[in-house]
This record gives C-alpha cells, sequence and structure tokens, in this order.
C-alpha cells in the first residue's frame, strides 16, 4: 500500500462515511458490511433497486455502491431514475458490477453522471481506496 | 367506362372487387353471394335473368341467391315483370351484416342454457371410465378459434399469463378483445416480446413494467401463451404462414417445458424502457458473472478472515 493510499485512509476513516450498498447478492453485502464497519463507516444495505432508491431520496450518502445486475428493478433502473429527477450527478454513485459489459459502455455511464466503477472481483483494499476517492472527489 | 365493359372486367384477378369479394365472405356471404351482391352494387338495377348471364352463374342458383340476400336485408327487389334487384349501399350493408351476426350470436347466448338444461335432463352414460382430466389437446385452426379459446383462457386465468411471441406473431389479433382482456387482467401478466422501435405496438397499453424484449437470440419461430402453468397454446404455424394454426393443451410436461424455457428466457431479458446496451447485460448474467461475484465473495472473507479473525459463521456466510 503506498504512502498516499494510507493517508488518505487514515483521513477518511475518522470520517465516518456514510455508505448505501445496493446489491442483491447477500453474502457480498453481509461481508462487505462488516468490512467496512470495521473500518469505522456506516453502511446501509438495500437488497434491490427499488429499495436503494427510496433510500437515496430519504437520506444523503457519502458513497452509493450500486450493483447493475439485479432482478426485476436492476442498477440500470436506478442510475435511469435518478438521471430522470437530476439526482445522478448529486449523489456519489459506483457503479460495483460483475457483468461483462465493456469499457466503452461503462465510460457512457460515467459520462451521464455515475462518479466511477468498479469490475468485481476486486481486491479489497482497492476497493476501499475507491471508496474513499469517490467520496472524496 | 361502359356498364358492359365494367361487367366484363368485375371479377378478374387485378380487380379490387375480387378483394371485395373475399373479404365479404367474412361477413357470412358465399363467394357467389358476394359476387351477386357485389354486381348490384356496381351496375345497379338489374333483372333475374341478367345477373346470371352477366356472372355465369345458373338462373336457379342465381335466384336462391337473390332470395338469400333479401333475406339478409342487403339488395331488394323492385316490382315489376320481370322482377328486377338492385343492392343496398355498402356502408348500411355491412351495418347490417353486423348487426346479423350480433343477433346470431345474442340468439345462440339465449339457447344456450335451453341446451345445458337439456343436456342435464339426458341421464349419463357410465361405462366408460377412462380418465380424462389430463393431456388433452386440441388443434385450433384459423384465427377465430384460436382468439376464442385465448379469450377463454385470459378470462379465467387467476394466477398468471405468460406470453411470448414476437409482434409479428400477434398483429393477426389487432382490433380484438385479446389485448384488453391482457390489459385487464387481475392474474400477474408476463409479456416477452420483441417490441421493434418503429410501428404501432399490440400490447402498447399494457404497462412496460409487465413486458420484457426478446432479443435476437431468442426470437425463434416459436409462439405461445400460458395460463396459470396448467394451460397453454402454442402456435404451430409462425407469422409468415397465411393460415393460423394452434394447438391447445392441459398436458403437464408441455406446460412445464414451455413454463421454463419461458422464466429462463425472461429471467435474462430486459425491460421494454432500457437501452440495447443494458440488454445486452441483460443477457450476460451467467455462469462467468455468478463466478466473478464467487471470487469476489472470497476476496472479501479471505481478508476478514486474515485480518479480524472472523469466521464464517459470525459472517452469516453460506456454502456454495
Amino acid at each position: 500500500m503506498n504512502k498516499n493510499l494510507i493517508i488518505k485512509n487514515s483521513r477518511i476513516d475518522s470520517d465516518h462515511l456514510n455508505i448505501l450498498i445496493i446489491d442483491d447478492n447477500e453474502q457480498i453485502t453481509k461481508m462487505l458490511t462488516t468490512f467496512l464497519e470495521l473500518k469505522k463507516h456506516k453502511c446501509t444495505v438495500a437488497n434491490d433497486g427499488k429499495q436503494g432508491l427510496i433510500l437515496i431520496h430519504e437520506n444523503k450518502y457519502d458513497v452509493v455502491l450500486l450493483d447493475l445486475a439485479m432482478p426485476e428493478f436492476d442498477g440500470y433502473a436506478v442510475i435511469k431514475a435518478l438521471e430522470n429527477e437530476d439526482m445522478l450527478k448529486n449523489n456519489k454513485i459506483i457503479v460495483f458490477t460483475a457483468s461483462t459489459i465493456t469499457k466503452d459502455e461503462l465510460d457512457q455511464l460515467v459520462s451521464r453522471g455515475v462518479t466511477s466503477y468498479i469490475l468485481k472481483p476486486i481486491d479489497i483494499d482497492l476497493l476501499l481506496s475507491r471508496i474513499i476517492e469517490s467520496a472524496t472527489s | 367506362m361502359t356498364a358492359e365493359s365494367l361487367e366484363e372486367n368485375m371479377f378478374e384477378s387485378d380487380n379490387p372487387l375480387n378483394e371485395l369479394n373475399r373479404l365479404l365472405i367474412k361477413y357470412d356471404l358465399t363467394p357467389n353471394q358476394a359476387k351477386v351482391y357485389l354486381y348490384l352494387s356496381k351496375i345497379g338495377i338489374k333483372t333475374a335473368s341478367e345477373i346470371s348471364k352477366s356472372l355465369k352463374i345458373p338462373r336457379t342458383e342465381t335466384y336462391h341467391l337473390l332470395s338469400t340476400l333479401q333475406q339478409k336485408g342487403i339488395i331488394f327487389s323492385v316490382f315489376g315483370k320481370p322482377t328486377k334487384f338492385n343492392a343496398v349501399g355498402i356502408d348500411e350493408s355491412i351495418v347490417i351484416l353486423v348487426n346479423n351476426e350480433k343477433n346470431r350470436i345474442a340468439e345462440l347466448e339465449i339457447g344456450k342454457a335451453d341446451i345445458i338444461k337439456l343436456w342435464k335432463t339426458i341421464p349419463k352414460y357410465t361405462g366408460n371410465k377412462e380418465k380424462l382430466e389430463d393431456n388433452k389437446f386440441q388443434t385450433l385452426q384459423g384465427r377465430n378459434s384460436i382468439l376464442v379459446k385465448l379469450e377463454q383462457m385470459i378470462k379465467e386465468s387467476s394466477e398468471n399469463i405468460l406470453v411470448l411471441g414476437t409482434e409479428s406473431d400477434f398483429k393477426k389479433f389487432y382490433h380484438t378483445d385479446f389485448t384488453n382482456l391482457l390489459k385487464k387482467t387481475k392474474s400477474e401478466l408476463k409479456i416477452l416480446t420483441d417490441y421493434p422501435n418503429k410501428g404501432i405496438h399490440i400490447f402498447e397499453d399494457v404497462p412496460s413494467k409487465k413486458i420484457k424484449k426478446l432479443d435476437d437470440k431468442s426470437r425463434e419461430d416459436f409462439c405461445f401463451i400460458i395460463k396459470d402453468d396448467s394451460e397453454v397454446i402454442f402456435f404451430i404455424s409462425n407469422s409468415r404462414s397465411k393460415d393460423m394454426i394452434a394447438i391447445w393443451t392441459d398436458s403437464k410436461t408441455f406446460v412445464i417445458t414451455l413454463r421454463s424455457l419461458f422464466s429462463l428466457i425472461w429471467k435474462k431479458a430486459h425491460h421494454i424502457d432500457e437501452s440495447n446496451a443494458e440488454s445486452l447485460l441483460g443477457s450476460e448474467i451467467t455462469y462467468e458473472h455468478r463466478l466473478r461475484e464467487i471470487e469476489q465473495e472470497k476476496n472479501i472473507l479471505n481478508y476478514l478472515q486474515k485480518n479480524f479473525k472472523l469466521s464464517e459463521n459470525k459472517l452469516g456466510v453460506k456454502n456454495e
């Protein structure tokens, strides 16, 4: 881990980020929550897009980790709904996906207002640093 | 054009009257009845003998045709010797023919109760003990017989209706109660269709969340409708065929097979208001996708176990 990252980490750790995870994979959400809470961040989980969208409307999150492939109301539907309400750019949305989506398609999402994207699987330290980068960008 | 030349060319293959003749058959006219009616509509007042000669229909048959058309109310006779005939205008005639059909159906409805009452008075023959509960098959030929069965299935459905087929498969049901019933059904409705970007959509009145788009790979030549996981109609002839043929069955094997196929495609498909890229993604929730998810789970789990000494049980992790 490089020096800058440690500095960043320590600064953000004390900031207690408020993170929303929207993912239908309960194992990932449970473990990720455990990990992030151990790192002193506050985590909220929504297991589908609809629930996630309600939480975004009702609360202010520093970062939203959004899975794309979920049954029924998926990540795309969340992005579209936020876009329609001009709320996409006001939220730090990180697309967190295991789908074999192309880089062009992911870049297209960023140009629409998504903050960044992370492809699964990713090393957990790197994931945290990406969350922090997005939260502080 | 003179009346004589008009008469000569009337029923030649390229004349639109031929198409009209075909269309009128749908209104319960025989080809020759439609021919006589169209002839009188275009040529005007004529005797039976003149009609017979011009249309090359035997005289006795011509009298019979004229009598039937009079009973239907779309031609009338002019008193004189010999009696002459003329046609009621096409607009009015169509209204009359439609009303005739409506009245006939109303009479059939009224007669239904009498038939059932009479039927119940006849003791049931109990010699044949063969069980006929499952595996019934019925061949449905022609748009009307298919439509009647489809409407019956939708009306009787109480759980779910699954529809799979391209727009062109269903275009023959435009202006029927089919889509109206789908729109009103209280059952859970799922439609998988191609939903092309241009043109009128047969399912446009159905809420978009109930429709998913068939991708090119799944757009095969099959079309079926499943009711309550217990009955299915599947089309034997595809949208390009002129004649519609379908099979209705309550065979569990058939229903389960088609139900599984539907579920598989539905899971991969995306809703119609999503872009192409999004649809592509939807079709990729596959084995590879799952593997990446598992790999991600492992990454987090390993980290937690290594750095925080947390057990799998404590983390609530299920074994795959």
